[in-house]
């Protein structure tokens, strides 16, 4: 079930929208935030609140890889490993996290913390390696500076 | 005049249309995979790429329009190597599993490879595994096979409008999936099934058990279920119905199905069907109803089919010749001993028009009554005849597809989507072609449809209507066409107070609606069977006429039976014959006699609530019901169950031993609709043709009665139904000349040759019932869902597995101030009696309103439902029941 302030929020998203499944894609960030990710849950209630085919949702949900489709932890960690990144080594970086953190590719660690998430170039080619945590930016990444960013989510 | 030319033939065409079309008009095929003539165009798989002079790239036929004087070449080497290459990439991940796939021998995609190769491919990696899906029971989802045309997406979602599935994930890993992922929650129309050009999607009921090519017969027909009268093509091997498709460009439903008419077949072939006649000889009880119960909800058959159980120990098997003699000898005795009017007859919406019309005959020219009626007296029968007494008759034969031309659909008293779904096809296609859709009530087959909706209150719904003429009848000129109706709409005033007090309906949303209902130009208004059946029907059937009359509309009364029309056209109502004409007008009476050389009763008969009631107090000596099932399609079936047990001599011919065959002293088994010729006429008062496609074990319901007027001494000679048929066309003035190669032509429409009854109308009637006050109690109303019609669809395997028993459907405040969770066992009682079942909470449903089906044997509605009739409309009145409902077991 959405909280009533996601509601709220959901029908002042549809009123900017000529209708209904156009507004689909901010209602389903919504839901995500609510549910933790789009499963069966938020998907039914997205097209609950909209009026839209609950299999429409799914389908359009599903087909962005931005969303998640999973439970993930409570902060998720996309480290880039494209050419500039692999290069200055991230993925040194990913075995960090995964020795320190038990933080595997697409895993999430036993407490719920984190999710990792390895994802294309971010366009920090010039201060690779980098990575993103929520939607917070970090660039000249060690395995030092990652432990103190690390600590600042909780 | 646009003129091309395609592989060296000059087209002209009228207006421009695609390459592809163009093409086709003129006989030329292009290959294709993604295109479908039903949906809209898409452009996907790219195999119709054609050659156009004077474009540098090859072009999608389907999608590219034509120019005057446009060259183009479907076939050349470059079009077959980019084929060839398109198909090789389909086949990457194809299983190529043919040998075991269903649709090897009728797959588009096998074709085209067999057509255009690749013979070899040249792809090294792993093709993609998905298991196949068998979680659904009626449809099987074989995503290997997948080649992503996405016809069944779009199929669902643009022409059924159930939006079910959808492409789930992108890229090579789409496929397509109901929104489980696994067991499908929609209407089962299988239309996805119809447009899935390889074997990815595909029904279970015949899975595996016959190849394409070795179908014997494909026999063209009209569906047993609903009053729509969809085409059906019934595929035959080894006289079994092995499938039911639909045809492309057939007239009513256009290649399109729903549940019951494509998955319902299977009640055909029921271990369950009669096959001989029997004869009663366990004796008829009174006492003891509890434990006759108990025996009318067991199987009648051993698992094995072999007759036994209960039918060995009520009845003894009998040949032909003894059975027909028997019901010969006894109701000449009856009518000898009694009179006329101690006997009465129930004729069948499921039967053909010939069945009918030789029933009627029957009963009035061999046993001398007018007492012969049909379940359409609880609700279709007055409902029509009161609105044809307004605006003349045929004012509901109007054409379904022209709903979709309309620019408003105005709903009320049923869902149209579960009732007739190919007429709320039609709707939904109203929607989408930018009608709008008004309801009264809340509809969830047209939720998605941006339906317009006022809710009044249970059971106030007429003040609503009476605010809407109201407004109405000051918007709008009263011409005087109609001065009988229109003196009755200046009767006609309410308030906006009450409406917006009793009916607690915003002024806001009335307005809006009533702008949108006035400023229509072509509007529809489809009245369902709860109208019919409400308290004060025949003033709410008024006031929707009166809203038709002033917006200028058409009507359309929703059916559940295949020939309810086709019956009441027979004659068989107790006061009216054939082509729908008055027993009482002298002039048809004699007409008749003449005809039919014999004497006919001049007293109209009993309904069908009078002759249980006469069946009651035990002045009914026989009853003799063709093809239907009072006991449970009647409320308060216990009563009509104790009255047909007071029945002296009852027959009862039907394809199964139903409860009210348990009661019979006879029972003669019956030919279903797939295994006999004859006619249905549909809501439309389409006449359709019927087909003989298997063999059954029975007879026709016309061939059995005449034998028995035979054996009574009357000239009922017929060799084939198309007699009958040319009888009823030369008796009968509606259908007058109308021949079957007519029909077969199209000439089924009304008013065919015919004469409809234009003069003779009475005044209006109206009964004010009082109305009635729901605070806080709960009211039994009747669901009526899609996947059952009741005798027959619990008989078909698939519709029992969608929809496998009964259940009660109270809304989400009730089931919270009652403290029941979804599926927990309770049991619903009223006066007259109780069932245990499962909950389903249904948002759809408001706080007064309890709903149960009556398509469950021993759950059904209509066994805790008392009812009044309807003094106008003489149909039975469900309104008013309360129940309780309570935990099971306590």
């Amino acid at each position: 079930m959405l909280s009533k302030a996601a509601i709220k929020e959901l029908n002042e998203i549809r009123q900017k929208y000529p209708d209904a499944s156009a507004a689909l894609l901010p209602a389903l960030y919504i839901a995500q935030r609510e549910f933790g990710y789009l499963g069966a849950d938020a998907y039914e209630a997205v097209s609950d609140a909209l009026g839209v085919p609950r299999a429409i949702a799914r389908g359009v949900g599903t087909f962005y890889a931005m969303y998640k489709h999973k439970p993930m932890g409570r902060h998720i960690v996309q480290l880039c490993t494209n050419v500039s990144c692999m290069i200055l080594g991230a993925e040194k970086l990913s075995d960090f996290l995964k020795n320190k953190y038990g933080l595997e590719t697409g895993g999430t660690t036993p407490d719920k913390r984190f999710s990792l998430v390895i994802m294309e170039c971010i366009g920090a080619c010039g201060t690779a390696p980098a990575m993103l945590v929520d939607d917070d930016f970090y660039e000249n990444l060690t395995e030092k500076y990652i432990e103190e960013i690390l600590e600042k989510y909780k | 005049m646009i003129t091309v030319t395609i592989d060296g033939k000059e087209i002209k065409l009228e207006k421009p249309v695609t390459v592809l079309e163009a093409a086709r008009s003129a006989g030329i095929k292009i290959p294709t995979l993604c295109w479908h003539e039903q949906l809209e165009r898409y452009g996907g798989c790219r195999l119709c790429l054609v050659e156009i002079e004077k474009m540098p790239r090859l072009q999608t036929a389907c999608t590219f329009m034509v120019a005057d004087g446009m060259v183009v070449r479907t076939e050349t080497e470059q079009t077959a190597n980019v084929r060839r290459g398109i198909l090789e990439f389909l086949l990457i991940n194809h299983p190529l599993d043919c040998p075991v796939c269903d649709k090897a021998g009728e797959c588009e995609l096998q074709n085209l490879v067999g057509k255009y190769g690749p013979a070899k491919g040249r792809y090294k990696e792993k093709k993609r595994k998905v298991p196949e899906s068998l979680e659904d029971p009626i449809i099987v989802r074989n995503m290997e096979r997948c080649i992503m045309c996405t016809r069944c997406v779009r199929m669902c979602e643009g022409v059924q409008g159930a939006s079910a599935i959808d492409v789930i994930s992108r890229g090579g890993h789409s496929h397509i999936e109901p929104f489980s992922g696994g067991k499908y929650d929609c209407e089962y129309c299988g239309n996805c099934i119809s447009v899935c050009p390889v074997g990815a999607i595909m029904s279970r009921l015949h899975r595996h058990s016959f190849r394409p090519w070795q179908m014997e017969n494909e026999i063209e027909t009209i569906c047993p279920y609903c009053g729509v009268g969809c085409t059906l093509i019934v595929q035959v091997r080894d006289d079994v119905i092995k499938r039911v498709v639909p045809r492309i460009g057939s007239v009513v439903n256009n290649g399109l199905l729903c549940t019951r008419g494509r998955f319902g077949y299977e009640f055909v072939g029921s271990k369950e069907r009669l096959t001989t006649p029997l004869v009663r000889i366990a004796p008829k009880t009174q006492s003891g109803v509890g434990s006759q119960e108990s025996t009318l909800s067991q199987p009648p058959f051993d698992k094995g089919g072999s007759q036994g159980g209960v039918i060995s120990e009520l009845f003894r098997e009998a040949t032909w010749e003894e059975a027909i003699s028997l019901v010969a000898k006894k109701l000449s005795e009856i009518k000898e001993e009694y009179g006329n009017p101690a006997i009465a007859g129930i004729a069948s919406p499921r039967c053909t028009n010939e069945d009918n019309y030789i029933f009627q005959k029957f009963m009035r020219v061999a046993l001398g009554t007018n007492n012969i009626d049909s379940t359409a007296r609880t609700g279709f029968a007055g409902a029509q005849s009161f609105i044809e007494n307004i605006f003349g008759q045929g004012a509901t034969a109007n054409i379904i597809s022209g709903l979709s031309n309309s620019d408003l659909v105005f709903v009320i008293g049923g869902d149209p989507t579960t009732v007739n779904p190919i007429l709320g096809l039609q709707i939904r296609a109203c929607s989408r072609n930018g009608g709008n859709i008004l309801t009264i009530g809340n509809f969830k087959g047209l939720e998605y449809f941006s339906p317009q909706k006022l809710v009044p209150v249970l059971y106030t719904e007429d003040i609503l209507l009476e605010g809407i003429v109201t407004v109405l009848k000051n918007k709008k000129r009263l011409s005087d066409a109609n001065s009988k109706l229109e003196a009755k709409i200046k009767d006609i005033s309410t308030s906006i107070e009450d409406v917006k007090n009793i009916c607690k309906i915003e002024e806001k949303d009335f307005n809006e609606f009533l702008n949108i209902l006035s400023e229509s130009t072509n509007p529809s208004i489809v009245i369902g069977k709860e109208t019919a059946q409400s308290n004060g029907a025949s003033y709410k059937l008024l006031l929707l006429s009166a809203i038709n009359y002033l917006i200028n509309g058409r009507l359309y009364l929703l059916s559940d039976r295949a020939n309810e029309q086709g019956l009441l056209d027979m004659g068989c109502a107790p006061d009216i014959l054939p082509g729908y004409r008055p027993v009482s007008y002298v002039e048809s009476k004699r007409r008749y006699e003449s005809i039919w050389e014999s004497e006919l009763p001049g007293k109209t008969g009993l309904t069908i609530f009078e002759m249980v009631n006469a069946a009651k107090n035990g002045s009914l000596k026989a009853m003799y019901v063709m093809g239907e099932n009072p006991v449970y399609n009647l409320p308060d079936s216990k009563t009509v169950e104790a009255a047909l047990r007071n029945i002296e001599f009852l027959v009862v011919q039907d394809i199964f031993l139903t409860e009210t065959g348990k009661l019979a002293d006879v029972v003669l088994p019956a030919l279903s609709w797939a295994e006999k010729d004859g006619t249905f006429t549909n809501m439309e008062r389409r006449i359709q043709r019927l087909r003989k496609a298997v063999n059954g074990n029975g007879m026709e319901d016309w061939r059995i009665i005449s034998e028995i007027a035979r054996n009574m001494g009357k000239k009922f000679d017929y060799s084939n139904a198309e007699d009958i048929f040319n009888e009823i066309c030369k008796a009968s003035p509606l259908h007058k000349d109308l021949t079957y190669e007519d029909i077969e032509k199209g000439g089924g429409i009304y008013p065919y040759k015919g004469e409809p009854l234009r003069d003779g109308m009475e005044e209006i009637q109206v009964h004010n019932a009082e109305r009635l006050s729901v605070n806080g109690k709960l009211y039994l109303r009747i669901e009526r869902p899609l996947f059952h019609s009741g005798t027959l669809s619990r008989r078909a395997p698939a519709l029992v597995k969608i929809y496998p028993e009964a259940v009660v459907r109270i809304s989400p405040d009730t089931a919270k101030a009652l403290s029941f969770k979804e599926g927990e066992v309770v049991r619903v009682s009223t006066k007259i009696g109780s069932i245990e079942l499962p909950v389903v909470i249904d948002k759809a449903l408001d706080n007064f309103s309890v709903m149960l089906t009556n398509n469950f044997e021993g759950k059904s509605a209509y066994r805790l439902m008392g009812y009044d009739i309807e003094p106008v409309t003489r149909a039975s009145v469900l309104d008013g029941n309360t129940v309780a409902i309570e935990k099971a077991g306590l």
